[in-house]
């Protein structure tokens, strides 16, 4: 065998009760593009920060550069020459970008005379070989999401990066900048660098990868050389397993359109020409790629982001909707994607966190009256079979899956008529899991409109009366529920 | 966000885990925070009643409730800024302007007493709505705001008065609020009381004091629960300059005279009260009665000082101290804690 | 999957968005410190015009000899306010470094060693504050608000308000007055151009714009941020105690409430100055426009027959101002 860059030997990690990797192993040689493909959750970003070092391993072994590594940290990581691209990318906006290059690439010592000459020089030089046409003095802030990326692969460039992890690098790119950076990675490919990518695009994942590997519920599915593999065998990979999961039946009537949207649109938000109708006891599911604008049509359905264009009816009345404040008076109800900061208040109580969003009604003339509120809290608890010590118990001391229950009490006690769930199931272990579809079958039994947003493909299809596949902010297609796994990618991913 | 426990720095981290971890502790009701303040305020009680012979009077007694009102009112107005996240370093200054507008609007426009009252109060509701309309409206940091409108109002009350106009010689049935007893108490304290009342009944029993914890824990967690989080903090500004006008006209009242340099330093006592009742300056957790004992154990720390014959100076040092002393203790243990667990193999933070 | 998917979304752009933003030019990315030069320039003219009393040569260069100490904590305050900070106890030490180096003088020190009193002096301060601020994570404004009436009420009680007489040969340094003012001056201008050069051109410098912007990325680019909150506040108390002995020299007396209003006199030039509260922005020539606009208010005001007491509610609303733009400035972006 070849001299491995990397190599991962059956590493765990664990949060709390959720076992985000169960013993995955993995490897990289030098000159090697290495896919890693997989659902949301299905631990590759946990995978990712055990690599550069931002979360230890319950157990396994590390290997960089064929030695083993104990305690490895970010600097470390560094120093060892891993790098990694996030979408989100770590630089100081208000600095221009040759001083972003340069405070990565100087040595950090204090008393350094700087040479803006040569750090302009080092910056376009390194620019111009990932192609980007960006002017060096340019404030960061003032550059575009994938320009902002192209600077952070300068920057893994100039530090001279041995293992570069690439993490959905051309989500926001366009077909000219993606053909530029496939360029690039062709030339790091040259170099003799390892490159770890990931990526939902499975053409790009042909066109560049040597081997991929497919994780599935934090465990690895298998590792595949690229040339020897299809699509269909992919897509299989990834999403075969829950085929066995048992989701709860359909039943009961769909009634009268409780959500009508025509022609929707928001610059603000990326959402552009979403017409659709969610009726009374259906479940819709929202299904794409991330990014596709799925949880910028909740917000905007919520009052978070303004609708510029368009119509929104709820119970074929026409609604302006402003605020969530004004979302909750048309009965409208959003359980947030990211619960820990949106969802719940994690030092507030579940009975506090229950009343949150209904204060006029429990509370009336606004005096709090803690026994109304334990006895909702308490019923709440018993009808969602929520695991706390109590009404009391803070927010914090709760599990994921308990605290989405929370989340979704909040808004269940608004007595609403229509429930947007984002991501619902995100995170959540697998018991937890199934109680909330149930939870959410038997809501919509007695008559609640769900719109469910979920990149948990066997949930979308499982849970859903019908399916919109969502891409690049419009909607791609309605599809009915039942239809194979394989429809709905292929919408999303626009191969249709 | 993927994984639930899984968070992407140490600080939220350690943010989110530490309430639960310390839960079991705090939750007992003689760990809290409130109880041992009121066992150390015994105990300073104690201590100052055995240095100075006249510490323990009624008449002493009286005389340090009479001299607290004015920050106890301030206190208890910043209670609810703080718990948003919030703070208002205005409210000394605006104290100030309100005692020059009420003895302006009295003695140059000759207005009775009560008339001129009603009109500071409305004045210090205004200059709140200043600081409200810019921190919630525009928002802007309310540091950097209330830091302007603290060097704003004073000056407004130094320009009114020419920096040495000084107001005074008002009708002995005003000074009798300040100065006299009323059925055997000082007279303002019913006025605090009131005061206290409403303040405790607003953050402790209803919909909108829980809201402005919600708001100081979360701003954005909040918004997503539909609370109006603007509305909600724009009012917390306008009651603490409502307030603060209050506390202009029992300065007024006690000291029979009203300038410009009226209340100065007096956010920082406030502050140091506040913070010093267990109120946290992140906003979120804290209470109206901790702030009062907090209140309660400046004013004797400064009264049992004099009658211990050590210059008042001694006490302004202290208070300083002490707030650092407060705000340290916390982030000390849980560097200590953390630093602990950082011995552990492999356990990198 | 990605921690804030919202962000990223959106439907690509079609064309050419590899093409950065042109760079600005150089008058719109310092739009904020020509138009405060602008406004000065107006002010002087003005002046030139009503009020010519103004530049009589022995009040000005008083004036100017007079905030030549401000200049150098404003300096001071800048840094600490990119570094996403403030420090409002500067007045406080200003007293306390004035009286210690005057109660050197008067024992006969000689005149570098009361200098490097009074530095040392401030830097303790300075140290005290940042060591709470970057080691314990405090609030800085509610830490030195504390250390603000600490070291003032402290200097009370020590002092009872008492002056501190120098021996002769202390005032000016034993200079004329004019080579003594002309001296001062210079020597604020000197410090001025030495943090100018640290903000532009020394690593060090540039981290405290780095950490300012954004402490989290700093950490994870390798970048000692809480070392350099540390030494930030460090060096504004250094330079405070600089700034109290050149405040020392300047009368035959130390006046134990010289520093009294110097940490909103600072504050103001540096958010006048464009000095974003925000912090990760600012630029020294911006603090020392801002500073000049905002001292010559005051006698601009004498020599116009406005009553001199409204320099502060004008300092106040000066600030308000400056933060409402900034405000706008980043609601547009």
């Amino acid at each position: 065998m070849s001299e491995r860059l990397l190599e991962l030997t059956q590493v765990t990690k664990s949060f709390g009760a959720v076992r985000a990797l169960k013993g995955v192993s993995f490897d990289l040689r030098p000159g090697e593009v290495h896919a890693l493909l997989g659902e949301n959750g299905a631990g590759k970003s946990t995978l990712i920060k055990i690599i550069t070092g931002a979360h230890a391993p319950d157990s396994g072994r590390v290997e960089i550069g064929g030695s083993r590594v104990e305690g490895l940290n970010p600097a470390r990581a560094r120093a060892l020459g891993i790098a990694c691209i996030y979408q989100q990318p770590a630089l100081f906006p208000q600095l221009s970008v040759a001083e972003n290059i340069a405070l990565r690439l100087e040595p950090s010592r204090m008393l350094r005379t700087i040479r803006w000459s040569e750090r302009r020089r080092v910056a376009e030089r390194l620019l111009a070989q990932v192609g980007a046409e960006i002017d060096s003095l340019c404030e960061v802030g003032d550059l575009s999401m994938p320009q902002q990326q192209l600077v952070e692969i300068a920057c893994a460039l100039g530090v001279g990066a041995r293992i570069l992890i690439m993490d959905e690098p051309t989500a926001s790119l366009t077909q000219k900048e993606q053909r530029l950076l496939f360029g690039v990675v062709e030339d790091l490919r040259q170099k003799g660098i390892g490159i770890v990518y990931i990526s939902h695009r499975l053409e790009e994942i042909f066109q560049l990868a040597d081997r991929v590997t497919v994780l599935r519920d934090g465990e690895s599915v298998g590792t595949f050389v690229a040339s020897e593999v299809t699509e269909a065998a992919l897509i299989e990979r990834m999403v075969g397993r829950e085929v066995a999961q048992v989701y709860p039946e359909r039943e009961g009537e769909v009634g009268e359109p409780v959500l009508t949207l025509e022609s929707v649109s928001s610059a603000a938000a990326g959402v552009g020409d979403v017409s659709l109708v969610v009726h009374a006891g259906e479940v819709v599911g929202v299904s794409g790629l991330v990014g596709a604008g799925r949880t910028e049509l909740a917000r905007v359905l919520f009052g978070l982001m303004p609708a510029d264009r368009g119509v929104i009816r709820i119970h074929g009345e026409r609604v302006d909707i402003d605020s969530p404040r004004r979302a909750v008076s048309h009965g409208i109800a959003y359980v947030p994607e990211d619960r820990r900061r949106h969802g719940i208040i994690l030092e507030m109580s579940v009975a506090s966190n229950t009343t949150l969003a209904i204060h006029e009604r429990v509370f009336p003339g606004g005096w709090l009256r803690s026994s109304a509120e334990n006895a909702l809290a308490s019923e709440f608890i018993r009808d969602l079979g929520i695991k706390a010590e109590g009404p009391h118990a803070v927010g914090a001391s709760l599990s994921g899956g308990n605290q989405q229950k929370v989340s979704l009490a909040r808004w269940l006690a608004t007595r609403p008529r229509l429930l947007i769930l984002d991501e619902p199931t995100q995170g959540v272990d697998i018991g937890a899991k199934a109680e909330i579809h149930k939870i959410v079958r038997r809501l919509a039994r007695d008559g609640l409109a769900v719109l469910m947003i979920s990149s948990d493909l066997p949930e979308v299809l499982g849970m859903s009366d019908r399916i919109a596949v969502m891409r690049n902010g419009r909607i791609a297609g309605i599809l009915p529920g039942g239809t194979d796994a394989r429809a709905v990618m292929a919408l999303a991913l626009g191969q249709a | 966000m993927e994984e639930p426990t899984a968070m992407s720095n140490a600080a939220s981290q350690s943010a989110s885990s530490r309430p639960g971890a310390a839960r079991g502790l705090a939750s007992a009701w003689w760990l809290r925070h409130e109880t041992i303040l009121a066992v150390l305020v015994v105990g300073e009680w104690l201590f100052f009643n055995s240095v100075g012979r006249r510490f323990g009077t009624w008449d002493n007694t009286f005389d340090i409730l009479r001299h607290s009102a004015e920050i106890g009112l301030l206190s208890l107005a910043l209670t609810p800024v703080i718990l948003t996240g919030g703070i208002d370093l205005s409210v000394g200054s605006l104290l100030g302007l309100c005692a020059v507008v009420f003895g302006k609007l009295w003695r140059d426009a000759g207005l009775p007493v009560a008339a001129a009252a009603s009109i500071t109060l409305v004045v210090g509701g205004l200059a709140g709505g200043v600081n409200a309309a810019l921190i919630s409206g525009l928002r802007l940091p309310p540091l950097i705001v209330t830091l302007g409108s603290f060097s704003l109002f004073r000056g407004l009350a130094e320009a009114l008065t020419r920096g040495v106009d000084t107001f005074t010689n008002f009708p002995s049935g005003f000074l009798f609020i300040g100065q006299e007893r009323w059925l055997g108490v000082p007279a303002q304290t019913p006025v605090f009381l009131a005061a206290a009342s409403f303040f405790w009944i607003w953050v402790h029993r209803t919909a909108q004091g829980r809201s402005f914890r919600a708001i100081g824990f979360s701003p954005e967690g909040s918004q997503y629960a539909g609370i109006p989080v603007r509305r909600r903090v724009a009012s917390v500004y306008v009651a603490a300059g409502v307030v603060a006008a209050v506390a202009a006209i029992l300065y007024t009242a006690r000291l029979g005279q009203a300038k410009a340099d009226a209340g100065t330093g007096y956010e920082l006592y406030a502050i140091t009260a506040v913070v010093l009742g267990g109120t946290s300056i992140f906003g979120g957790v804290g209470s109206v009665h901790g702030a009062l004992l907090g209140v309660i154990a400046i004013a004797i720390l400064n009264n049992g000082l004099v009658h211990a014959r050590q210059p008042r100076e001694v006490a302004g040092m202290l208070t300083g101290v002490l707030l650092i002393v407060a705000l340290s203790v916390k982030p000390a243990i849980q560097r200590v804690a953390l630093s602990w667990s950082r011995r552990k193999p492999g356990a990198k933070v | 999957m990605p921690d804030r998917a919202q962000d990223v979304s959106g439907p690509p752009q079609e064309s050419g968005a590899s093409r950065g933003p042109r760079r600005l030019s150089a008058f719109r990315a310092h739009f904020r410190e020509w138009t405060v030069a602008g406004a000065l320039a107006f002010l002087l003219l003005f002046l030139l015009g009503a009020a010519p009393g103004f530049y009589q040569s022995q009040p000005l260069l008083s004036l100017l000899t007079r905030e030549s100490p401000t200049l150098v904590v404003a300096c001071g305050m800048a840094l600490v306010m990119i570094c996403r900070h403030v420090d409002i106890s500067v007045g406080s030490l200003f007293s306390v470094c004035g009286v210690v180096a005057g109660l050197l003088w008067s024992s006969r020190w000689p005149a570098p060693a009361v200098l490097l009193g009074a530095v040392t002096c401030g830097a303790l301060g300075g140290a005290v504050n940042g060591a709470l601020v970057a080691g314990l994570r405090l609030p800085s404004i509610v830490v030195t608000l504390a250390t603000m009436v600490a070291w003032r009420e402290g200097l009370r009680w020590l002092r009872q308000g008492q002056f501190v007489n120098l021996p002769d040969g202390a005032q000016w340094l034993g200079m004329s007055q004019w080579g003594g003012q002309t001296a001062l001056i210079g020597l604020g201008l000197l410090v001025f151009l030495a943090i100018l050069y640290v903000c532009a051109r020394i690593a060090g410098g540039r981290y405290i714009y780095a950490v300012g912007s954004d402490a989290e990325a700093a950490r994870l680019t390798g970048i000692p941020a809480s070392r350099v909150t540390f030494l930030t506040f460090v060096l504004l108390g250094t330079l405070t105690g600089f700034a109290a002995w050149m405040g020392a020299l300047q009368s035959p007396q130390v006046d134990p409430k010289a520093g009294a209003g110097l940490e909103l006199k600072a504050i103001a030039a540096c958010v006048v100055g464009g000095v974003a509260v925000s912090g990760g922005r600012g630029n020294l020539w911006g603090v020392l426009v801002g500073l000049l606009l905002l001292v010559c208010v005051n006698p601009a005001l004498t020599h116009l027959r406005v009553e001199a007491h409204w320099e502060k509610a004008i300092q106040g609303s000066v600030i308000l101002l400056a933060v409402l733009a900034d405000g706008w400035r980043s609601r547009r972006r």
